[in-house]
C-alpha cells in the first residue's frame, strides 16, 4: 500500500470518533439553520410580494444586506451583537447566524416559486369564494412548494457546507476539529481529505433523501 | 340579477370598457360577442370583480357592491366563473377540485361535500374520474369538472370566459351540451364565445361589444337575421356559422 494511504487509514482510525461526533454537530446546526432560514424565507417571501410597501421595503433590505456581507461576517457580528445582550452559546449564535443568513436566499426562492404559479390558479380561487389567505395556503403555496423543492435542496446543500464557517466562533464542528488535528498532527492534508470526505458523504444522503422526496411528490401527482 | 351601471374599466392608458350598462335577468342565458379586444371579457371579469372597474356599479340582486366594504369573497362564491384555461388545481384530485371551495369557503360538512361532489360529475359525465389528478383528463373532460367544480358553489349565477375556446375541436361539443343542460335547468349564465351555433340555440339575448361598448342587445333571431347595424353585420360575415 502506497504511503500516503497508510498514513490516510491512520488518521482517519485515530480521528474517527471524533469526527463522527463533530458530524453530528454539523447535522444540528444545519438542521436549525434550515428550519430557521425555511421559517425566515417564507415570511420574508410573503412580505416581498405583499400589496405592503412597508413589508416589502423591510424584506428588500433584509434581502439586500444578507446577500451583499460575507457570511462570515455575519456570523462574527451576530455572535458578538446577540451574546453582548443575552447569554447565548456559540453553537447557537451560529446556528441563528446560519439560519438568518439562508432565510435570504430561500425567500428568493420561495418568492421565485410563488410568482411561478400560473395566475389562473389565484384567479380561480378567488372566483370560487376563497379570500386571498386561503387561497395562498390551499392553492398557490402547495404548488409553490413543488416548484421550490430542487432549489431548496440546492440551498440546503450549501448550508450544509457553509456551517463549517461558525469555526470563527468557536464551535467544534467537522470543519473546527479537522482545524485542531491538521496543526496537533502535523499532518493537514491527511486531515483535511478525510473531513472532505465527511461532508462529501453528508452532501451524498442529503441528496439521496431529496431525491426520494421529489419523487415521492411526483408519484403522488400522476 | 346581475346589473350594471355606466361601468368603465381601463388598463393603463388604454379604456377598454366605456359605460357598459347590461341587466341580467334570472334564469336569463347571454351571450356576449365582439371582436377580440372589444372588452367583452374584460365586462365578464368585472362581474366577479377578478378586474376592478374605475368607474359605475354592479349590482347583484338589487344590492350595489361596494367594492371597499363589500367582502368581494361573498360576492365571488354567489357568482361563479368558468374559465377558457380551466385552471384545476393540479395538485387536488377530480373530486378534492370540486370539493374544495364548499369545504374551505362553506365550511361544509365533508360528507356532504362529498355527496354534492360526486352528484355534480355524474352531472358533467364523469363520475369515473373521481380519484385522478387533472393532468389525466381531455381538455373536454377538464372544463366539465371545471364546471362542476363552480357548480359545486351553488352560484346565482355562471359567468363562462370562452369556456370551449382552448380545446381541440372535437371536444367542444361535450362541455357546450353540459352548459345546454345547464341553461335548460334555468341557470343564470353570461357566456364569451365565438360558439354562434350556441349563442343561436341556446342565448336568450345576445349582447354585441365593439371598442368597449355595447351596439347591439337583441334576441338571437334579430341579432342573427334581422340586425341593422352595420358592425354586427360585418361581424357575422366574419365569424363561422
Amino acid at each position: 500500500m502506497p504511503d500516503i494511504l497508510i498514513t490516510l487509514s491512520e488518521v482517519f482510525m485515530r480521528t474517527y470518533e471524533g469526527f463522527l461526533k463533530a458530524a453530528l454537530v454539523t447535522l444540528k446546526i444545519t438542521a436549525i439553520a434550515i428550519v430557521l432560514g425555511t421559517v425566515f424565507g417564507i415570511v420574508f417571501a410573503l412580505m416581498k410580494i405583499s400589496r405592503s410597501k412597508i413589508l416589502q421595503t423591510i424584506a428588500n433590505l433584509y434581502i439586500t444586506l444578507i446577500r451583499g456581507t460575507p457570511l462570515i461576517v455575519q456570523i462574527m457580528f451576530l455572535y458578538y451583537g446577540i451574546t453582548s445582550i443575552v447569554v447565548l452559546s456559540n453553537f447557537w449564535a451560529g446556528a441563528i447566524a446560519l439560519g438568518v443568513h439562508n432565510g435570504a436566499y430561500i425567500a428568493e426562492v420561495f418568492r421565485g416559486a410563488i410568482q411561478g404559479v400560473d395566475r389562473g390558479q389565484r384567479e380561480a380561487s378567488l372566483a370560487l369564494g376563497m379570500n386571498r389567505s386561503q387561497a395562498m395556503r390551499r392553492i398557490i403555496f402547495p404548488q409553490a412548494l413543488r416548484r421550490a423543492i430542487p432549489p431548496l435542496g440546492n440551498q440546503f446543500i450549501i448550508t450544509l457546507k457553509d456551517s463549517s464557517l461558525v469555526y470563527v466562533i468557536g464551535v467544534t464542528e467537522l470543519f473546527g476539529l479537522a482545524n485542531r488535528e491538521a496543526a496537533s498532527s502535523f499532518l493537514p492534508f491527511e486531515t483535511f481529505l478525510v473531513v472532505g470526505m465527511y461532508y462529501l458523504v453528508l452532501v451524498l444522503i442529503f441528496t439521496g433523501l431529496l431525491k426520494l422526496y421529489e419523487n415521492k411528490l411526483n408519484v403522488d401527482k400522476s | 340579477m346581475i346589473k350594471t351601471t355606466n361601468l368603465h374599466k381601463s388598463f393603463g392608458d388604454l379604456e377598454v370598457l366605456k359605460g357598459i350598462d347590461i341587466d341580467i335577468n334570472p334564469g336569463e342565458v347571454v351571450v356576449l360577442v365582439g371582436v377580440s379586444g372589444s372588452g367583452k371579457s374584460t365586462l365578464l371579469r368585472c362581474l366577479n370583480f377578478l378586474e376592478k372597474a374605475q368607474e359605475g356599479d354592479i349590482l347583484i340582486d338589487g344590492r350595489k357592491i361596494d367594492r371597499k366594504k363589500d367582502d368581494l369573497s361573498n360576492v365571488r362564491a354567489e357568482v361563479g366563473m368558468v374559465f377558457q384555461h380551466f385552471n384545476l388545481f393540479p395538485h387536488k384530485t377530480v373530486l378534492e377540485n370540486i370539493m374544495e371551495a364548499p369545504l374551505i369557503v362553506k365550511k361544509a360538512d365533508k360528507e356532504k361535500a362529498k355527496q354534492l361532489a360526486l352528484a355534480l360529475l355524474d352531472k358533467v359525465g364523469l363520475s369515473d374520474k373521481a380519484d385522478v389528478y387533472p393532468n389525466k383528463l381531455s381538455g373536454g373532460q377538464k372544463q366539465r369538472v371545471a364546471i362542476a367544480r363552480a357548480l359545486a358553489m351553488e352560484p346565482k349565477a355562471l359567468l363562462f370566459d370562452e369556456p370551449t375556446s382552448a380545446l381541440d375541436p372535437e371536444l367542444v361539443g361535450e362541455v357546450l351540451q353540459v352548459m345546454k343542460e345547464l341553461a335548460d335547468e334555468g341557470m343564470t349564465m353570461v357566456v364569451v364565445t365565438h360558439e354562434m351555433k350556441f349563442a343561436k340555440e341556446v342565448a336568450d339575448r345576445i349582447i354585441m361589444l365593439d371598442e368597449g361598448r355595447i351596439i347591439e342587445d337583441a334576441d338571437p333571431d334579430t341579432f342573427f337575421n334581422r340586425s341593422t347595424n352595420e358592425r354586427t353585420r360585418q361581424f357575422l360575415e366574419m365569424v363561422d356559422l
